[in-house]
Order: C-alpha cells, then sequence, then structure tokens
C-alpha cells in the first residue's frame, strides 16, 4: 500500500518535472526525475513540454506592456539585513541558547579558578558554620591556640594546629564532628565577630595519597559567608565569618593567593 | 491565461496599478508571489462575463516522439487559444507551467492546488493538446 502511494506521488512528481533542470531544487523531485530520466516517456514529456514553452517565449507583449519588463523582476526577493536575519525567532533563539552557555561556561570557569585542594569541603563547612548554634559546642573559654592541645590529647588530631594569626582571640566553644565522608573535623567559636574556625585534613591524592598542598591563604564564599582558608601539615584551617573577603582579610597576615 | 491580449494588457495595467496604490500607502503584502495572484483572479473575473468552455470530453493521445516537430508548426496564438480555451484550474495550472518562470511548489502555492490535482491537469493537457495536434497538424505515420 505505502510503494503503491510512493509509487503514485513519483508518477505526480513526474508530471510536474520542470522544463529548466535548473529549477530541480526539490530534493523529491530530483530523485523522481533521475529514476525516470531514460524512460521514453519521460522524455517525450520533456520535449512536449520544451517546445510549448519556447512557443510560449514567442508570444507576442505589446510594446507597452513589454516595457516595463526592461530588466526587472517583478516578483523580487527582499533584502537581505543584519537588522532582519537578527529578527528572524530562529536566530534570536539561537543566540539567546549561545549566549547562555557562554554565561554558564565563564561561570564555572571563573568558579574553577578560585578553586583549590580542599575548596569544596571548605564551602560545605561554611553551611555549616551559617546553622551552627552556640549551644552545639563544648563552651569552653581559652585562647585558641590553645585547643591545639586538647584537639590531640582527647581527640587524637595531630597537627590541629590554629595558625599564629588566630592564636590568641578568645574562645566560646569548641567541638570534634565527623563530615559525611567520616573525616573529623575541629569547630572553635570566637568571641571575636562570632568567627568560627576550622580544622579538617587536606585533600589528598586519591592514588598516592600524598597530601595536595597550595601556599598561603585562599578564599572562599558561601551563603553569605567567607572564609580564609590555609593548609599546614595536612591539616586544613579555615577562619569563617558572616561577611566578605574584607572582613576577613585585617586578620591574616600577609597578602592573599 | 485569456487568449485575448487586449484583455491580458488590460488585466495587466489594472493590476500594477493596483500595486501602485497599495505600495503608496505602505500595504504591499509580504508574500512574494501576490502579485501573480492578483493577476490570475482579475484574469478569471475578466472573462467571467464571456463565454465558457463547455465540459467537453476531449480526446486524448499519449505524448508521441514527434510532439515537438508538430509543436514547431503552431504559431504562438493558437497555443494562446487552446489555453485559454480550458476551464480553471486547469488553465491556470498549464499557463503557469509553460511560462516556466515558476517551479511546481510555487505553482501549487499560486493556483491552490494539490500536487495530485497539478500533476493531473498537466498529464490530462499535454494528452488532450496532443490529439489536437494530431488533429491539426497530423505527423506521418500519425492516424
Amino acid at each position: 500500500m505505502r510503494m503503491l502511494r510512493l509509487l503514485r506521488r513519483q508518477r505526480s512528481l513526474l508530471n510536474c518535472a520542470p522544463i529548466n533542470h535548473d529549477r530541480l531544487a526539490d530534493r523529491s523531485m530530483r530523485a523522481a526525475v533521475s529514476r525516470a530520466d531514460d524512460s521514453d516517456e519521460f522524455v517525450n514529456q520533456q520535449s512536449f513540454d520544451r517546445a510549448v514553452a519556447a512557443l510560449v517565449l514567442l508570444i507576442p507583449i505589446p510594446p507597452e506592456t513589454a516595457e516595463w519588463f526592461s530588466e526587472k523582476d517583478l516578483a523580487v526577493g527582499s533584502k537581505w539585513t543584519w537588522k532582519k536575519m537578527a529578527r528572524n525567532p530562529a536566530v534570536l533563539a539561537i543566540s539567546i541558547a549561545v549566549v547562555v552557555i557562554a554565561g554558564v561556561s565563564v561561570f564555572q570557569v571563573l568558579s574553577r579558578l578560585n578553586d583549590f585542594p580542599g575548596s569544596a569541603t571548605a564551602r560545605k563547612l561554611l553551611t555549616v558554620a551559617a546553622s551552627t548554634r552556640p549551644v552545639m559546642l563544648d563552651p569552653v573559654s581559652t585562647e585558641a591556640g590553645t585547643l591545639s592541645d586538647l584537639f590531640f590529647m582527647k581527640h587524637g588530631l595531630e597537627h590541629y594546629d590554629v595558625p599564629t594569626e588566630f592564636a590568641d582571640f578568645r574562645t566560646i566553644g569548641c567541638r570534634v564532628f565527623e563530615d559525611e565522608e567520616s573525616r573529623r573535623i575541629a569547630q572553635i567559636w570566637l568571641a571575636e565577630k562570632r568567627m568560627q574556625l576550622f580544622l579538617f585534613p587536606a585533600e589528598r591524592n586519591a592514588k598516592t595519597g600524598a597530601v595536595l598542598p597550595f601556599p598561603g591563604w585562599r578564599y572562599v564564599h558561601q551563603e553569605g559567608w567567607a572564609g580564609a582558608v590555609t593548609e599546614r601539615s595536612g591539616v586544613c584551617f579555615m577562619a569563617a565569618l558572616r561577611g566578605n573577603e574584607k572582613d576577613l582579610a585585617p586578620y591574616i597576615s600577609g597578602a592573599k593567593q | 491565461m485569456l487568449g485575448d491580449s487586449s484583455k491580458a494588457q488590460e488585466v495587466f495595467h489594472t493590476t500594477l496599478r493596483e500595486a501602485a496604490n497599495r505600495a503608496a500607502h505602505g500595504e504591499l503584502p509580504r508574500e512574494p508571489f501576490w502579485l501573480f495572484r492578483d493577476a490570475r483572479w482579475r484574469c478569471l473575473e475578466a472573462d467571467k462575463a464571456d463565454l465558457q468552455p463547455e465540459p467537453l470530453a476531449l480526446d486524448e493521445h499519449d505524448v508521441a516522439p514527434q510532439a515537438a516537430a508538430q509543436i514547431e508548426q503552431l504559431e504562438p496564438a493558437q497555443l494562446a487559444v487552446w489555453i485559454s480555451g480550458a476551464s480553471d484550474p486547469q488553465r491556470t495550472a498549464l499557463a503557469l507551467f509553460f511560462l516556466d518562470e515558476f517551479d511546481y511548489n510555487e505553482i501549487l502555492d499560486l493556483a491552490e492546488l494539490k500536487l495530485s490535482e497539478l500533476s493531473r491537469f498537466l498529464a490530462q493537457g499535454r494528452r488532450q493538446f496532443q490529439a489536437w495536434l494530431d488533429a491539426k497538424h497530423p505527423h506521418q505515420g500519425t492516424v
């Protein structure tokens, strides 16, 4: 049935085959003509059509009408302009899509530029900082620098040292907890600007197990919180507060890396 | 379309005058073939009052290899009269097709026909014209 329909369509196309082969723009018409090109019936049809078309050209046109057709087409295609093309819905849609994709790509590249080993964990800990309440920590009032001994003696955490920049600040409380990857995190709450300090294992090479170091201080941001992170002896330290880089900068000696 | 050059000229000028008016008012349609469509309707209107061809069952012959030679013996006016004698929409189909200015999709659009209709009108037109040729200018070997 389908074959029959196809043959019927092909027959219909052949009956409408253009006299001038330059008009074979349509793919289905091209296919139909190429299949029938050698048949006597089609050859007769084409020579008949050409003869009639040649005769049509000889039909005299009155001079006053002919002068209208000097050298101009009556159906002139509309002029192509950039403005017109820009208004084309397809071009508009593609342009918007390209802009969005480019925007996302630029955003991702910029995000990656600020990444460093442990930045993902640092961002998660900023979320923890935002949701932590003082009652969740054990009350400890001392200098932050002295808590290294507590972490080592009580929890067996080596090198969980508070850097000298923050060592002299008074603490309100502290705790040690495990994140979802069972890494042990030390959290210290300071009286100074309700700042929170975090100590957590530095990121390691998955194959060799070696610590992935990075020099100096790096900043991370998450949900209105800012963190300044540094790595020492396989442990990352992060000072976090609600605000931005400028609020943290005065506490950090040396320039940002 | 009309088989009468004075009528055709009148339609042509009316169509252009109307187009100029619309252009002056900035009302030209965006569709590229509107002028031809307009001219076609004016042609159909122009001979509405004339005697219309009766729907006769014309003889039909297969298109012959010698058709081209037979056609060469014709006067252009004879062809014009023959085509204008067909009833519409076959007349439009034949006129647009043999003008050799449009592809079949454009003819379908202009004449508001389906492919099967255009195909039938053209095939039938060729066969009828061949029969007429055989009658008017019998070729050697044609009975």
